[in-house]
């Protein structure tokens, strides 16, 4: 086991930055999540953690130990890849003990060792079959088991479930995450599905644009987004954001007659601003009430989602209109075009500098934020 | 694209709830082979296909190809096995042919010229296969580390097999020439030995190496394609994995590489195989056979039987030994093929 150290590493292809230079530190026994939409880089950083890709600027520190320039066979760490890359012509066994036998392992060895890891994936019955007769779990889990018979320092896996349907996904999902728990070993994971990323890590490394975004724990990157993107690529549908401009102890948004609450703790943070914000909100922290309420609209649609149905509503009316998502209760009656009031939380407001985009008065988050265990976020 | 031939049936029902149950079920019938045709055909023709049955559609559509097969390949084959049993001589057509069962057979086996042959032939396909496989997957795995100029050394490495197999026997007896000639001069260069005491078509012992070297220089590209493609098929991604399970460069080749590409190296095996064992050409262009009979391959000796010495009865009993001999080692070989290619 291990500990991963990224100290300015950047990569270019030509003269494009697929990613600009990025501080990242993973403690040992970390589940780590590089999330982020299609060509941020996830895959090129993975990469250049394992040696696969040699870095253009930076270090990459393996337990310590400057491994940047080193082959991806000296730097003791296993690669799920997305498409499993097993080798198709030989059987699932001889997949599974091959990174034994090229260490040169004695055979009673190997046998001991690929009998444990069988076990642990329950693959037992293929050992004889060829990969490409297998369905997609079952060759995930053989790629697993490759790389997991050699007790690498490090697990990195990129979108291991990406070619998988959802059920599936979801059951592979629990497993990575019990065989994690099991072996407490360093995982760097890539994926570009937020949930997959919410439900497993322990940190995510929000990306975007080559650029890293943000780095925390689910719920930091959830409740405190550092930015406008990563508030609205976080949760589905993403924050509410809202224009506005600050009024007193609220902030006006959407035209006459919708204010948001400003909590105590942001405003001197507030303060210093010009007075235009943009105030973001998750649909989960507006609260219906009847015909009081600090802001109002007309429901656009009505998703139904199970447990829960997220109104669509459209607020103000001209330059500042906007839809806003809200959180009700799956039983609620609402129709079409009917008119809808409401109230936020105002420990659930966040804000935004219009210009740099970035969140103000960070790391003054509320206790509910603080407190909310990763499990309660997303869906 | 059916549609005109199909036939659609609406079906009321009554069923209130139209999305779940649907207002009208549509029942196609697939239009039979026969109906289709007509479909496309223009209609005074049509009226003669429409009421056919598919199997005689599907008879008239392979009838010509099957006819055409029976009447130049089957049936040749078939009158050659009924020669070999014969005395007939093609050039006596008006001379009685008469029955003389297996005695072609024997006098073709116990025929020590036709054994010299045989061995002739083992020698020339065994070392030019050897040779080329060898050469051409070498060069293949060196091209595909797609250094600079790999493309062009590729085209280059191409050109004797893209050269006429009699030009190619043409100017390697001009290569071979003791005093004037290039690879006498080579040998020479580099060994020292005088180029005028060695003739490497004139010589007993060196004529059945002249031409296997020839027919290696000319097709040992043909090999390296095939073995190219087999090299080029396997994903980069293999190598990686295989980097990160820690294997080494040689453990690489010889479990990924060389496996991977096998199929392929034996599908060069088996057409390089196959070529070189009715070889005629090029041979009788650089050595005719010479010196004496050392290199006359039996596909040589046999048109010498049939054409020159009009045997035609004992050369088909040659001909369907031979036949039966690389129809036997073809099929197992492809049947060894496919075991390693259905991995
Ligand atoms: N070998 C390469 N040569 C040139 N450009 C590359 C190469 N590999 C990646 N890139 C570019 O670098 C950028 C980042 O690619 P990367 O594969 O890391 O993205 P990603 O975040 O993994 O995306 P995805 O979710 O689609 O896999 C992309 O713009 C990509 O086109
Ligand atoms: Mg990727």
């Amino acid at each position: 086991m291990a500990t991963i150290e990224l100290k300015q590493v950047a990569k270019k292809f030509g003269n494009n930055w697929a990613v600009k230079p990025m501080d990242l530190t993973i403690a040992d026994g970390e589940f780590v999540c590089l999330l982020g939409p299609s060509g941020c880089g996830k895959t090129t950083t993975l990469r250049m953690i394992s040696g696969l890709e040699a870095v253009t600027e930076g270090a990459i520190l393996l337990d310590r130990r400057d491994v940047t320039w080193r082959h991806p066979s000296d730097r003791d760490i296993a690669f799920v890849f997305q498409f499993y890359a097993l080798y198709p012509h030989m059987s699932v066994r001889e997949n599974i003990a091959f990174p034994l036998q090229a260490e040169g392992e004695k055979k009673e060895n190997i046998d001991k060792r690929v009998a444990e890891v069988v076990d642990l994936l329950r693959i037992g019955h293929l050992l004889k079959a060829r990969p490409s007769k297998l369905s997609g779990g079952d060759q995930q889990r053989v790629a697993l088991a490759r790389a997991l018979v050699r007790r690498p320092a490090a697990f990195l896996m990129d979108e291991p479930l990406g070619a998988l349907d959802a059920e599936l996904r979801e059951t592979m999902r629990a497993e990575i995450k019990q065989l994690h728990l099991a072996q407490h070993a360093t995982t760097v994971y890539v994926t570009h599905d937020q949930v997959e990323a919410m439900a497993m890590s322990d940190r995510i490394v929000v990306m975007s644009a080559a650029e890293v975004q943000q780095i925390g724990s689910p719920a930091q990157v959830y409740y405190d987004p550092a930015n406008l993107f990563v508030a609205r690529f976080i949760g589905s549908p993403g924050m509410n954001l809202l224009k506005g401009r600050i009024d007193g102890e609220r902030v006006q948004v959407s035209g006459a007659g919708n204010t948001v609450p400003i909590p105590a703790s942001y405003r001197s943070a507030l303060a210093t601003t010009g007075g235009d914000v943009v105030a973001g909100f998750r649909p989960e922290a507006a609260a219906i009430s009847g015909n009081g309420g600090s802001m109002g609209g007309e429901i656009y649609a009505v998703d139904m989602h199970g447990s829960y149905k997220l109104l669509h509503v459209s607020v103000g009316e001209g330059e500042g209109a906007s839809i806003v998502h809200i959180r009700s209760d799956r039983m609620a009656p609402y129709t079409i075009g009917s008119p809808v009031r409401f109230d936020i939380d105002p420990d659930m407001v966040r804000f935004f500098d219009p210009k740099s985009e970035r969140a103000l008065g960070r790391g003054i988050a509320s206790p509910a934020a603080r407190n909310d265990s990763k499990r309660e976020v997303g869906q | 694209m059916f549609v005109r031939a199909g036939v659609r049936t609406p079906t009321h029902n009554n069923c209130d709830n139209r999305a779940a149950c649907g207002v009208m079920t549509e029942v196609r019938t697939d239009p039979t082979i026969a109906e289709r045709v007509a479909a496309s055909t223009p209609e005074p023709l049509a009226r003669r296909v429409r009421g056919l049955s598919d199997r005689a559609i599907a008879w008239a559509f392979i009838g010509p190809t099957v006819g055409l097969l029976l009447a130049i390949n089957i049936f040749p084959l078939l009158w050659t096995v009924y020669l070999s049993f014969t005395n007939y001589r093609a050039n006596r057509p008006n001379e009685e042919i008469l029955w003389i069962g297996t005695r072609n057979y024997e006098r073709v086996l116990t025929d020590p010229d036709i054994w010299a042959a045989m061995q002739a032939t083992a020698h020339f396909v065994v070392w030019t296969i050897v040779l080329q496989t060898v050469l051409g997957f070498g060069l293949a795995w060196l091209i595909d580390r797609k250094f600079r100029g790999s493309a062009f050394w590729t085209t280059i490495i191409l050109i004797p097999m893209m050269l006429s197999s009699a030009v190619v026997g043409n100017f390697w007896k001009f290569l071979y020439q003791p005093q004037i000639g290039l690879f006498n001069y080579v040998v020479s260069f580099f060994t020292g030995i005088d180029p005028s005491s060695f003739d490497m078509i004139g010589s007993v012992t060196l004529a059945p190496w002249a031409i296997v070297i020839v027919d290696t220089w000319m097709w040992t590209p043909y090999v390296m394609l095939i073995c190219l493609a087999g090299l080029r098929s396997i994903p980069d991604y293999i190598y990686e994995a295989a980097e990160v399970d820690r294997a080494s460069p040689w453990r690489q080749f010889w479990s990924i590489t060389l496996p991977m590409a096998l199929p392929f190296i034996m599908l060069a095996v088996l057409f390089r195989g196959i070529e070189n064992f009715k070889m005629f050409d090029l041979v009788v262009q650089l050595t005719g056979g010479g010196p004496g009979s050392i290199t006359e391959l039996t596909s040589i000796n046999l048109k010498r039987e049939a054409f020159e010495k009009w045997r035609t009865g004992y050369s088909s009993a040659l001909a369907v030994i031979l036949f039966v001999a690389v129809f036997g080692l073809a099929n197992i070989y492809v049947k060894a093929l496919n075991r390693v290619k259905q991995r």
